[in-house]
């Protein structure tokens, strides 16, 4: 799996507020490592998801990724996380 | 209301993902030489903000599994397990996590016993060391 742009990243802090809102118990907490593994996660999905629509829009003679080859190539990307 | 709170804080959040996922995009993009529109950068980002939802609630049922509150780097590993290449990049960046973890324990160690002692014989040898 490629790196794009090693700067570019998920900031730690927006990471862990997005976790810990979504979880349903208040006791549970979140190892600050775990919290830069998601970050790792969440720059591969949105990696993957941008490769695979350009792919979709490259099978299509596009210069231009549209909606269309995001939705497209979503109910893979989905099943495959 | 904690309601209006907590509607203000998610859209911070949303617009804090949409930040990094457009940065993202735009450079991938740039690399494949082609254009994005702004739309489908909007629909990546709440694909990938609600993908976080689910990772959350998964990473939770891990920990609660193992009868823990804490959610560790093992849960995460988990959630990456439906494909291989992505379980094999996690543990990689784990690794890779645990490697620098162990070198700043070193460096800290090394850093508090320079402090200590105030030999210049200990300093040369910690400079050879590098």
């Amino acid at each position: 799996m490629a790196n794009a742009g090693n700067e570019i990243a998920f900031k730690k802090e927006t990471v862990a507020k997005l976790l810990t809102r979504s979880f349903k118990e208040d006791r549970t907490k979140v190892s600050s490592d775990a919290v830069i593994l998601v970050a790792e996660m969440l720059k591969v999905f949105v990696e993957e998801a941008t490769r695979r629509a350009v792919k979709q829009a490259n099978s299509e003679d596009c210069d231009t990724i549209d909606i269309e080859h995001f939705e497209k190539i979503l109910p893979q990307l989905l099943l495959d996380f | 209301m904690k309601m209006d709170e907590d509607e203000a804080q998610k859209q911070r959040l949303k617009a804090a993902v949409h930040y990094t996922v457009g940065s993202l995009c735009q450079h991938i993009a740039a690399d494949c030489e082609k254009q994005i529109t702004k739309q489908t950068i909007a629909a990546i980002a709440e694909t990938a903000f609600r993908q976080c939802d689910i990772f959350a609630k998964d990473l939770e049922a891990f920990a609660r599994h193992a009868k823990r509150n804490t959610v560790t780097v093992d849960d995460v590993k988990l959630t990456a397990r439906r494909t291989t290449a992505l379980h094999n990049y996690i543990q990689q960046k784990s690794e890779e996590l645990a490697l620098n973890n162990q070198e700043l324990k070193e460096k800290r160690k090394k850093n508090a016993a320079k402090r200590k002692s105030k030999d210049m014989e200990a300093e040369e040898e910690n400079e050879v060391e590098d």
